[in-house]
C-alpha cells in the first residue's frame, strides 16, 4: 500500500478520494485496515496538511486527544471528555478531527454482519444481543456512536471549519438510511481543519461506563451553561453523537428491549449534569 | 549481606522473596513467547472455521502452496498417527476432519516467512507426513496460566508446521484468536434447595448443575465432577443429592479455569446460606460457623477429612477483619461507584457488606495421579544448580525452587537452570492449585538425596527425584462415591468479607474493601501468597461485575479488549489478607496450594455485598447496571 505524505491541506485535498483515506494519529483507521472493514488503495498522511494546537478558542484538528486533556484554557467538559477517551496510548497518537470521525458502535458491524451500514439489509442488533445500543436515532442502525468528545463538543456548540466549508458540528453527523449507510456529512476530498470551542459560564461531563476507567460510555452526558442557557450533549446513545434540545427530549426515546437500562441512567445523569452546571 | 538485603533476594521458605519478573514485567521489558525470535523462523498461522457446526465437503491447498514466502500448508491428511486429542478422552480433531464443531475450529494451518504472508495463504494442499521425533518442551517467558496452560491451543499444530517445513515456526493468537483458540469457564444454570433445622444446622442440599460444554470435551467431565463434590460448600451436610450434568454444543469449547467448577457451585451455595440465614434469623456468619467443615468430618462424595481443613478458623478470622468506615462526602471520583467517570458526587449512593466461604481441592484428583521432577546437582565450588520443570507462569515457583534449594542445602549460591524437559522429568502442568506443592516436595526430596550422596561418595553429585503426591481414585460415575480411600488429595478454604457501594440510580458499582482469610498450610513466601489472594479476587470480581462471552450462534462477538472488559487496577479494592498456616501433614513443609480458593469464593463475597446494598436477588452474574436500574 502507498504512503503520502502532503505538506498543505491543498495538496492533500488533491490526494484524497478514490480509495485514497486520509490517515492522522492512526487509531481509528489502522484497525479497521487490519481487521477488512475499511479499503484503502493509498494512505494519506494528513499530518502535515492539518492544523494542530491551541490558540485561544480555535483547536487545531490534528491536535492529540492527550495534549487537550492537559490544557487549562479549553472547558471543563472538554477536557474531562478527552481525560475520559480511550488509554493514554490511544490519546497520545490520536486527533480530535479523527476523533469525530470514529466509527459508530456495534459488534455486528465491526465483525461484518451484512448490516445496513455494510450495504446489507437489516440490522442485526435488534434480532440479536444489544445491551451497548441506541436509544435515540435507531429507526435503521441500533448502533451506538462512543465518542466521549464529540458529546462535549455538542454541548459547547462548536464549530467546525473544513477545507469546503465552515458549519456547527451537529451537521457534520447524519442517521444512516436505509440506502445510504452514511453517518457523516464529510466528502471523501475534503478534511475537518479547525474548532471553535466558545468558552462556557460552567461546564462539566459525565460518563457511566462498566468498569472504573478504559471504557466506551454506557451513556456519556455533556452539559455546557453559556449565556445562562444549557445545552446538553449524549454519547452512547445514538449511532451519531446526540443532541438533547431539552429534558423533554428524554421522553421521546426509543429504548430497544436491551437498552431500555440506558434510559433512567441517562435522566439521572442529565439531572446530576444540570445540577452541576447550575452552580459550577 | 545485610539481613533485609537476603530477605529480598536469598530468603529461605517462610521469608519475603523479591520476585525477579516483576519488575521486567511492570516497565515492559520482560520476554513472553510471543517475543520469541529465531533464525529462519516461520509464522504460523491457523485457518478457522466459519461455522459452529458445518460438514467439511473439500479442501484445496493448491494455490496457497504457491503463494510467496509460504513453506508448509497443511490438513488433517497432514496429522501424523492420533487425529484426536483431549485431557481426558480423546474427542477433538488436531485439525478438522470432515466437520467443524465450534466456531473459529482449527480447519488448516500455514507457515510462512512473513506473517502477513501465512494469513494471505488461504488454500491448502496433501503432504505425506513422517513420525513425530521424540518433543522437548522448552518454557519461554509466560504470563498467566488460569488453567488455560493445562489444555492443548497451539502446540501441536506449531510442532506440526515446524516438523513440515523443518524450520522454527512462530505462532500468536491476537486477542481475538485467544478467546476461540483457548477454552473457557463452563457457564452454568444452577437450581439448589438448602434444608435445616431452626438451629441453623444443615440437614440436606439438593442441588441440579448444568453446565455447558462447548464442542470438545477438554477437563469437562473432571470440571462437572468437581462442581458436584464441592456443592454443598465447605459445610457439614448430612444428606446431598447432587446432579451435575455437562452436554456439548456447539458454543466454543470450556475446560480448566481458576475454581474448575467451585466458582459456579460456591456461587450458588453462598447465595443460600445468605438466604437461608436471613429465613431462620441468624447471623451469616454464625450459620456458617454452626455448620463448618472439620478433619473427621465425611464429605458428600464419602471422603473422611484426613488431612488440615481449618474452615472455622478461616471464617472466623475472615469476620474478625474490620472494614474500613464509611467515607466522607466529598470524596475524590475514584473513590464513589462510577470511577473516573465522574457520576455521582453521593448521589444515589448505598453501601453493603457481604460474606462468603468457598473451598476446593489442590492437586490432579480421582485417579488422574501425576508427579513432579527435580533434579539437583552440587558442584566442586559449593554451589548448586536445580533442574525442573516446573512452569513459571507469574505465580512464582521459580522462587519457591530456590527457596527451598537454598533452605535445605543452607548456602546461598544456587541457581535454577532454564525450565526444560531436555534435562529432567516433567513437572506436570501449572494447574490444579499443584506446581508449588509438587515442585517444592520434590526439590526438597532431590536436595535431602543430594545431601545423602555428598555424605556418601563424596565430591560432585548429580541426582533426581520424583514426588508423588498420595494416591487417589475415581468417584463412581454413578453414585459420584469414592471407590478407594480418596477421590481428592487435600483441600483449602478461604473467606472473604466484602464492603461495596452501589449508585442505585445508574447501576454502577464501587467494590470499596475486602478482607481474606485463607488457609495456605504454610505461606512459603508470603508476599507472593498475598499477590496469589490479590489476583485471584481480581478474577472473580471480574466475573461478578464484568466478564461475560457473548455468543450469536456459537460466533463470540465481543472478542475484544473493548467489548470484553477485565477489572483494572481502579476496579479492583485493596485486600486484607490473612495467611492462616495449619499444616498439611503429606506435603512439603504443610504447604497448600493457594492459586484457586480466592477465585472460588471472591464473586460469591462481591455478590453478597451487592445484594446486601440493593435489596435485590441477583441471581446472576456478572451482575451489570441494567440489573439494577433495569428493574
Amino acid at each position: 500500500m502507498e504512503l503520502r505524505q502532503p505538506s498543505s491541506a491543498e495538496e492533500a485535498v488533491g490526494l484524497l478520494g478514490n480509495g485514497h483515506v486520509a490517515l492522522a494519529g492512526g487509531t481509528e483507521i489502522v484497525p479497521l485496515l487490519r481487521d477488512g472493514l475499511l479499503r484503502a488503495d493509498a494512505l494519506i498522511d494528513i499530518r502535515r496538511a492539518v492544523p494542530r494546537g491551541i490558540h485561544g478558542t480555535t483547536i487545531g484538528a490534528g491536535t492529540t486527544l492527550a495534549e487537550l486533556e492537559v490544557d487549562p484554557g479549553i472547558p471543563v467538559v472538554l477536557r474531562e471528555a478527552c481525560r475520559l477517551a480511550a488509554s493514554p496510548q490511544l490519546r497520545a497518537m490520536g486527533s480530535i478531527g479523527g476523533n469525530l470521525l470514529q466509527a459508530t458502535r456495534c459488534w455486528y458491524w465491526r465483525l461484518d454482519f451484512p448490516c445496513y451500514l455494510h450495504g446489507g439489509d437489516r440490522c442485526h442488533a435488534k434480532d440479536g444481543r444489544h445491551d451497548e445500543h441506541a436509544i435515540f436515532g435507531n429507526d435503521v442502525c441500533a448502533s451506538a456512536h462512543p465518542s466521549d468528545v464529540a458529546a462535549a463538543l455538542l454541548a459547547l456548540g462548536t464549530m467546525l471549519r473544513t477545507t469546503a466549508r465552515e458549519l456547527p458540528l451537529a451537521e457534520l453527523y447524519r442517521l444512516p438510511t436505509t440506502d445510504d449507510p452514511q453517518t457523516t456529512t464529510l466528502a471523501d476530498d475534503e478534511l475537518i481543519l479547525e474548532l471553535e470551542v466558545p468558552i462556557p459560564e460552567a461546564s462539566v461531563y459525565l460518563k457511566a461506563m462498566d468498569r472504573q476507567r478504559w471504557s466506551f460510555p454506557i451513556v456519556g452526558v455533556a452539559a455546557a451553561r453559556t449565556a445562562g442557557e444549557v445545552r446538553l450533549g449524549l454519547a452512547g446513545v445514538a449511532p451519531v453523537p446526540w443532541t438533547l434540545t431539552s429534558v423533554d427530549d428524554l421522553d421521546r426515546a426509543t429504548p430497544l428491549p436491551g437498552t431500555a437500562y440506558k434510559l433512567p441512567i441517562a435522566r439521572a445523569l442529565v439531572a446530576r449534569a444540570l445540577r452541576a452546571v447550575a452552580t459550577g | 549481606m545485610s539481613a533485609p538485603a537476603r530477605q529480598l533476594e536469598l530468603g529461605r521458605i517462610g521469608e519475603i522473596v523479591r520476585r525477579p519478573d516483576g519488575i521486567p514485567k511492570t516497565t515492559g521489558e520482560f520476554a513472553y513467547a510471543s517475543d520469541l525470535q529465531a533464525a529462519g523462523m516461520l509464522w504460523g498461522h491457523t485457518v478457522r472455521s466459519p461455522y459452529a457446526h458445518a460438514r467439511v465437503l473439500s479442501v484445496d491447498i493448491g494455490e496457497a502452496l504457491r503463494m510467496p514466502g509460504v513453506h508448509a500448508v497443511l490438513t488433517h491428511d497432514d496429522v501424523p498417527g492420533e487425529k484426536l486429542y483431549g485431557l481426558e478422552f480423546p474427542d477433538q480433531p488436531v485439525l478438522a476432519v470432515d466437520r467443524v464443531r465450534y466456531f473459529g475450529e482449527a480447519v488448516a494451518l500455514v507457515a510462512a516467512e512473513h506473517p502477513e504472508q501465512a494469513r494471505r495463504a488461504a488454500e491448502k494442499i496433501v503432504v505425506e507426513y513422517e513420525p513425530l521425533e521424540q518433543v522437548r518442551i522448552h518454557l519461554a517467558g509466560v504470563g498467566d496460566a488460569f488453567g488455560g496452560r493445562e489444555d492443548l491451543s497451539m502446540q501441536i499444530h506449531g510442532a506440526l508446521l515446524a516438523l513440515h517445513a523443518s524450520r522454527p515456526v512462530k505462532m500468536v493468537y491476537n486477542r481475538e484468536e485467544s478467546f476461540i483458540g483457548h477454552v473457557h469457564r463452563h457457564p452454568a444454570r444452577i437450581w439448589a434447595e438448602h434444608r435445616a433445622t431452626r438451629e441453623g444446622k444443615l440437614v440436606a442440599v439438593r442441588m441440579r448443575i448444568l453446565l455447558d460444554g462447548g464442542a470438545y470435551a477438554s477437563s469437562s467431565t473432571a470440571v462437572t465432577s468437581n462442581a458436584a463434590s464441592f456443592a454443598c460448600g465447605p459445610y457439614d451436610v448430612p444428606n446431598a443429592l447432587i446432579e451435575s450434568t455437562c452436554v456439548y454444543t456447539n458454543n466454543p469449547p470450556c475446560g480448566a479455569m481458576r475454581g474448575f467448577g467451585a466458582v459456579q457451585t460456591c456461587f450458588a451455595a453462598e447465595a443460600q446460606m445468605d438466604k437461608l440465614a436471613a429465613e431462620l434469623g441468624i447471623d451469616p456468619v454464625e450459620l456458617r460457623l454452626r455448620n463448618a467443615l472439620a478433619p473427621g468430618h465425611v464429605l458428600p462424595t464419602g471422603q473422611r477429612i484426613e488431612g488440615s481443613l481449618p474452615v472455622a478458623d478461616v471464617i472466623r478470622r475472615a469476620a474478625e477483619l474490620e472494614p474500613p468506615p464509611a467515607e466522607e462526602l466529598p470524596r475524590d471520583p475514584l473513590r464513589l461507584p462510577g470511577g473516573a467517570g465522574n457520576t455521582t458526587r453521593g448521589e444515589g449512593i448505598r453501601r453493603g457488606v457481604g460474606f462468603a466461604v468457598g473451598f476446593k481441592n489442590l492437586c490432579y484428583s480421582e485417579g488422574f495421579d501425576d508427579y513432579c521432577a527435580a533434579r539437583v546437582k552440587l558442584l566442586e565450588d559449593g554451589s548448586a544448580e536445580v533442574h525442573c520443570a516446573a512452569a513459571e507462569v507469574g505465580q512464582g515457583v521459580a522462587g519457591v525452587i530456590l527457596q527451598v534449594a537454598r533452605t535445605e542445602l543452607g548456602i546461598d549460591d544456587v541457581r535454577l537452570a532454564p525450565h526444560t524437559t531436555a534435562t529432567v522429568d516433567s513437572a506436570g502442568s501449572a494447574s490444579a492449585s499443584r506446581m508449588t506443592m509438587m515442585a517444592s516436595g520434590a526439590v526438597r526430596d532431590a536436595c535431602r538425596a543430594a545431601l545423602e550422596e555428598r555424605e556418601l561418595r563424596g565430591g560432585e553429585v548429580d541426582i533426581e527425584r520424583i514426588y508423588r503426591h498420595p494416591r487417589t481414585s475415581p468417584l463412581d460415575p454413578q453414585t459420584g462415591q469414592i471407590t478407594g480411600e480418596r477421590a481428592h488429595v487435600a483441600f483449602a478454604a478461604c473467606a472473604m468479607r466484602v464492603v461495596a457501594e452501589v449508585d442505585l440510580e445508574l447501576g454502577l458499582t464501587r467494590v470499596v474493601w475486602i478482607g481474606a482469610a485463607q488457609d495456605v498450610g504454610k505461606a512459603l513466601n508470603p508476599q507472593a501468597v498475598e499477590g496469589q489472594i490479590e489476583g485471584g479476587t481480581a478474577q472473580g470480581l471480574g466475573l461478578a461485575l464484568m466478564e461475560e462471552i457473548q455468543t450469536r450462534d456459537g460466533l463470540i462477538t465481543n472478542a475484544s479488549f473493548t467489548d470484553y472488559l477485565i477489572p483494572t487496577a481502579l476496579d479492583m479494592p485493596p485486600v486484607e489478607s490473612v495467611l492462616i498456616e495449619d499444616p498439611e501433614p503429606d506435603a512439603a513443609y504443610g504447604a497448600k496450594g493457594v492459586g484457586e480458593p480466592p477465585t472460588v469464593v471472591s464473586t460469591a463475597a462481591i455478590l453478597s455485598a451487592l445484594r446486601d446494598a440493593t435489596g435485590l436477588e441477583l441471581n446472576r452474574v456478572p451482575v451489570r447496571p441494567d440489573d439494577v436500574v433495569g428493574l
